[in-house]
């Protein structure tokens, strides 16, 4: 797209969006956050930010779920309102950031559907940036042909479930391969439609998505050691769009242990430097983290190119960072647990 | 002086309050408003200053009785505003406080759990009334056709096995999920159900969110247990309501009397309960303003509790303030009503400090000098003790605005909404109309009613009134008097000539121009060549006058260098070059002229151009005379030399100054730093070792001559191109009076003229239509677009051209502490 015309139908949201981004909290913000005794300390911060009065019509004392709940909330009416004012091709960009809560949504209710828990139960738990209209009648569906024909067949997600069409009943193992599955499709989907849309957007976006990507990868072959996937199967749920495809994949299909992993990520700076500070010991940031602290610097840097999407993409995943970061500091702060209340991922 | 001339001379002031009297010593001042406190702790965090729990439970109030107003706003229950101010209650009646909100709150949400429950009760006897009703219509229309029962088997029953029942589920859901609940049934079950649907035509009441829904009755026919289930999941899913239909028409009809006999039951229930909730939220309304305002208030002063400093014997707490030295005796009785009603035997203590801050900038207004100070402080805060222009706006900014709106018709319809506002004032402000635009006319009323009058006099001046003039006097031209039809279509191409005594009679018209101008050809040259030269003399006049309260300043603050290398080369650059210029437009007024009273030499042939004639002083031009004319070039012997006089003395101005100032105060920072390592040294010889703290706060700024230097080079620069520029940006009243005329005019000759010059009588009735055009065209662009421009334009005149030559703008305001917008209401609190 011409950068030139870009104002014409998006001025007005990225600056938008730049201005929300502006309210994100500064490490000043978390430094005194951190000293809160009380969630209603927290609060009584938060007032003093962005954030404004948010909390003021809940009853004390607090608890960590409704500050959880709210900031969502907040989230939430911010992203909504950029939709409903956004135009082609922000529409299905926009809509494209939606298809992965839907994906995570989906699958939470099929699992919570497996252990017999009533969907009113569920519902409330699922994100509401990923709901539509069939999605409380998903327990109609046994199998995951069904799921599909039944309810996915109308949403924008039938797309991505085409390879995973069939018989068998539906049970955990299962799930987590619909899951995977769906969000390679997904995320394939949303890097060629972003390259599609070419400029800057793309340039931003396939750095964003390459990496997220490249994190499951890693992530699904972590998690897949001790289970009974196969490596065969296994990788069949790599996404193939970021920079590990094909020779990083490849390698990453063969890997029996985490030192293999490690050695794979050796080839490729960026994660090298990533596995290289990581471990489970105190002191030490656990793997996600440091995925996450990239990431962050990924959401970042998109801030720095102008007349793109990805900000819009980076200004979610940086707010739902914050939220994170506010939760993680309000539970430690509500369990007495300060030991661990430093473990936020500063937004920079 | 009062504080419109200079802002309000304040002290800053330290207060020892006892703990005990502190919060209402604080209650006080914040009722008489005249306090500003200082922040002690600005590095300590909010939440953990002293006060912070009251703060808090401050909040947990307002949270509730917010609760309360949004319930009563939903039942449309008036809240009471008798603009009552109930003082700010003691701390020790905030628990009982608490606690009637608390019961207040807890009431509220029991009978509004009631509500739900009893409104749910409802909605579902009400879908069931209307399930019953519509499969009774269904089975009725199945019944009516005999042999082709639903239930009857298409296909001859098979042997052995009986006719096959179909079973049925009846439900309802939202209209708007029917379609997709169908689809979903249609793909789940492969089209093996049969689905019928009814609209319930009147809305339903969510009872969670009170919104009204349209919902439809269904009724599925399905064959066998696994259908059942599937269909009965799906129901779930799309939150479709299920609903026991009995088979049996009789038993229906059974089941619909008992239904209707509930919901009357119900209904009678849930009134009860509307009415209740109605009188707690009615008896709460009555209070709720004053709580608002007490809760408010409390909050407000704990707020500037947390701003104090805690005494190391934790027995007082310590305040500093900026208070306006005239205010101090009301302060100090305040001080003492506080201490009495705390019942503490402890008086505070109110100490002057000295200090090197600067302190904030206080204007008092009443409701109309506020109008104007707006516009002021829109530009900037007044420097501390500096001239305020703001009194000098009041008159000159609605008289440049009328310069360019002048139009006496014009004027009176905004003199109409002016008065309107200025006389119904106290109602407007009762009945707190939001809207932003409307409080930015309403705040500006006295602004526009000046603007108006003023505008209404220079139309009459301009003679202009919705681009007709009126003559009151008798014109001074008499054209042809034997007017047949023929010469007044002559007449449009009328040149009015003053030195034809035939047509002109030599008098001229009193007041204004004269209205026979209205007409004539050379209006505009005639008009242009006034309103030009007047422009260029107003803008002179104002600009001399805005250095002139340069010299105030000047005296004010003793800067006496600043007097002398500032303040008299501007008076003479000004006066010189441009003061020149106006005098030498009244010299050409006063003796040329045109007629036989004038002679040759004066004639209005002969006037030469006073631009041409500037220019040429600027330029060192002399002008041969030309001797086939009895013209001379210039007006009056020895104005060549006048000039050149006046042109080195402007010269000599710009190096005056721009050098002597930085070089004296350089000179000055020199000797006083002499001085001082003189004293020191004197001091240690004396002392020994002891260190010098004479100078007390009293930072020694640092003198950085290149910056000085820089800075004057920059105010000489910007005053010697400014005066050009700006007595150029003068002619703006020109242009601007000139657009407004000629668009009324065009207006009038466009629009209003076709209706007026119609001769059958179906003019009238166009005449009739027309007019309602004009008068809108008329209001709309001439009135209220054109006012804004000349608004804008006469600001610009203002804040540029006449504040540059002496305001700073520097200072920052006066924030008081006060309870007054909690009384009235507004949101934006501390």
């Amino acid at each position: 797209m011409l950068d030139s015309v870009f104002n014409i139908d998006c001025g007005y949201l990225e600056g938008l969006c730049r201005g929300f981004k502006n309210g994100i909290l500064k490490q000043t913000d978390y430094l005194n956050l951190v000293q809160c005794e009380t969630l209603d300390d927290l609060k009584l911060h938060l007032q003093s930010t962005d954030y404004g009065n948010f909390l003021a019509n809940e009853a004390s004392p607090l608890q960590v779920s409704v500050i959880d709940d709210k900031l969502r909330d907040k989230l939430v009416t911010e992203f909504q309102h950029m939709r409903n004012h956004a135009v082609e091709p922000l529409g299905t960009f926009l809509d494209y950031i939606t298809y992965g809560y839907m994906i995570d949504n989906i699958v939470l209710l099929i699992t919570g559907a497996l252990h017999q828990r009533p969907i009113s139960e569920l519902m409330p738990k699922c994100h509401p940036l990923g709901t539509f209209e069939q999605i409380e009648a998903i327990n109609v569906a046994s199998t995951s042909s069904e799921l599909y024909n039944a309810v996915l067949v109308d949403t924008p997600l039938a797309d991505f479930f085409g390879e995973c069409v069939s018989e068998q009943d539906l049970d955990e193992l299962n799930i987590e391969i619909i899951r995977n599955t769906l969000y390679k499709a997904y995320l394939e989907s949303f890097y060629n439609y972003c390259k599609s849309l070419g400029g800057t957007t793309a340039e931003v976006m396939c750095e964003i998505l390459a990496f997220e990507a490249d994190r499951r990868a890693f992530i699904i072959t972590l998690n897949s050691f001790g289970t009974e996937l196969t490596n065969e199967d296994r990788k069949k749920l790599y996404p193939q769009c970021g920079k590990l495809y094909p020779d990083g994949l490849a390698a990453l299909a063969r890997a029996d242990d985490p030192e293999n992993v490690k050695q794979v990520a050796e080839f490729y700076t960026e994660y090298r430097a990533l596995f290289e500070g990581a471990g489970n010991n105190p002191g030490e940031k656990t793997l996600e983290d440091k995925f996450f602290e990239h990431e962050v610097k990924l959401n970042v840097n998109a801030f720095l190119h102008q007349f793109h999407f990805g900000v819009f993409y980076a200004y979610l995943k940086l707010k739902e960072q914050e939220c994170r970061n506010i939760v993680w500091i309000a539970e430690c702060i509500a369990q007495k647990h300060r030991a661990k209340i430093d473990n936020y991922i500063p937004i920079l | 002086m009062g504080s419109i001339f200079r802002s309000e001379e304040m002290t800053l002031c330290q207060l020892f309050l006892s703990s005990e009297a502190a919060y209402n010593c604080v209650s006080e001042l914040g009722e008489i408003g005249l306090v500003q406190f200082r922040d002690l702790n600005p590095d300590v965090n909010a939440f953990q200053r002293k006060f912070v729990h009251e703060v808090r439970r401050c909040d947990e109030m307002e949270r509730k009785l917010r609760y309360l107003e949004t319930e009563m706003k939903k039942d449309n229950v008036p809240i009471l505003d008798n603009g009552e101010n109930p003082e700010a209650p003691q701390p020790r009646e905030m628990i009982d406080l608490e606690a009637t909100f608390e019961k207040l709150e807890n009431e509220m949400k029991e009978v509004n759990s009631n509500a739900e429950t009893l409104k749910k009760n409802s909605l579902e006897l009400m879908e069931l009334k209307h399930v019953l009703l519509t499969t009774q219509l269904f089975f009725d229309e199945r019944d009516s056709e005999p042999g082709t029962s639903i239930t009857q088997n298409l296909l001859p029953a098979e042997e052995g096995k009986g006719p096959v029942q179909l079973g049925f589920a009846a439900g309802v859901t939202l209209r708007e999920r029917m379609p997709m609940f169908e689809r979903m049934l249609w793909r789940v079950c492969r089209g093996n159900v049969f689905v019928r649907r009814a609209d319930i035509q009147q809305p339903l009441e969510d009872p969670i969110t009170g919104e009204e829904v349209f919902k439809t009755v269904f009724i599925i026919f399905f064959q066998g247990e696994q259908l059942k289930t599937k269909v009965k999941k799906i129901c779930e899913g799309c939150r479709a309501t299920m609903y026991p239909c009995p088979e049996a028409g009789a038993e229906r009809k059974e089941m619909a009397q008992g239904v209707k006999g509930r919901l009357d039951d119900l209904s009678t229930v849930l009134s009860q309960t509307t009415d209740h909730r109605r009188r707690v939220l009615a008896a709460a309304a009555k209070h709720l303003r004053t709580w608002f305002i007490k809760v408010r208030k409390i909050k407000a002063i704990y707020h500037t509790l947390n701003m104090l400093n805690l005494d190391v014997t934790n027995k007082c707490l310590i305040a500093e303030c900026w208070i306006p030295t005239s205010d101090l005796g009301v302060i100090r009785d305040a001080l003492r009503k506080g201490t009495e009603r705390s019942g503490s035997s402890v008086e505070p203590i109110l100490n002057r400090m000295q200090t090197q801050l600067k302190p904030p900038t206080f204007h008092r207004t009443n409701k109309f000098t506020s109008g104007f100070q707006n516009l002021i402080d829109a530009y900037g805060v007044a420097t501390y003790r500096e001239v305020n222009p703001a009194l000098y706006t009041t008159t000159t900014f609605p008289f440049l605005f009328a310069v360019m709106f002048g139009d006496a018709g014009h004027g009176v319809l905004m003199l109409a909404f002016a008065a309107w506002m200025v006389i119904r004032e106290k109602a407007l402000i009762a009945a707190k109309m939001s809207g932003e635009i409307w409080n930015i006319f309403f705040g500006g009323r006295y602004i526009i009613l000046l603007m108006s009058c003023f505008s209404i006099y220079t139309g009459i001046i301009y003679n202009d009134v919705f681009s007709k003039s009126f003559n009151i006097f008798g014109s001074a031209w008499r054209i042809n008097s034997n007017a047949t039809v023929e010469n007044l279509e002559h007449w449009e191409e009328l040149t009015l000539d003053p030195a034809n005594r035939e047509e002109y009679s030599g008098k001229p018209y009193p007041f204004g121009f004269d209205p026979m101008w209205q007409i004539a050809v050379n209006k505009i040259a005639f008009q242009n060549s006034y309103k030009m030269k007047i422009s260029i003399i107003i803008g002179v006049i104002h600009m001399i006058f805005g250095v002139v309260v340069s010299l105030y300043n000047h005296t004010f603050f003793r800067n006496y260098i600043s007097l002398v290398f500032e303040f008299i080369p501007q008076m003479i650059f000004l006066i010189g070059m441009f003061g020149w210029l106006c005098i030498m437009v009244f010299i050409k007024w006063i003796m040329y002229g045109a007629g036989p009273e004038f002679g040759e030499e004066r004639s209005s042939f002969c006037a030469p151009s006073v631009l041409i004639t500037f220019i040429n002083m600027v330029l060192l031009k002399k002008e041969k005379e030309d001797p086939t004319t009895p013209c001379k070039v210039f007006m009056f012997e020895g104005q060549y030399i006048l000039q050149l006089v006046l042109l080195v003395l402007c010269i000599i101005c710009v190096p005056l100054m721009l050098f002597p100032k930085p070089l004296i105060l350089k000179s000055l920072h020199n000797s006083k730093k002499r001085h001082h390592e003189q004293q020191a040294i004197a001091q240690n010889g004396e002392l020994g070792g002891e260190a010098t703290t004479s100078g007390h706060g009293e930072e020694e700024e640092e003198f950085e001559f290149s910056e000085v230097f820089i800075e004057q080079a920059i105010h000489t620069i910007e005053f010697v191109l400014g005066s050009v520029s700006h007595t150029a940006s003068y002619l703006r009243l020109w242009a601007l009076s000139l657009a407004h005329a000629q668009l009324s005019e065009v207006l009038w000759n466009m629009v209003m003229k076709i209706g007026l010059s119609q001769s059958f009588y179906t003019g009238s009735i166009m005449l009739y239509l027309i007019f309602a055009a004009w008068a809108a065209l008329t209001i709309s662009i001439l009135v209220l677009m054109e006012g804004l421009s000349a608004f804008l334009h006469t600001l610009r005149l203002h804040w540029v051209e006449f504040q540059s030559k002496f305001y700073k703008g520097e200072g920052y305001a006066f924030t008081p502490l006060t309870f007054k917008h909690i009384v009235s209401g507004d949101e934006d609190d501390a």
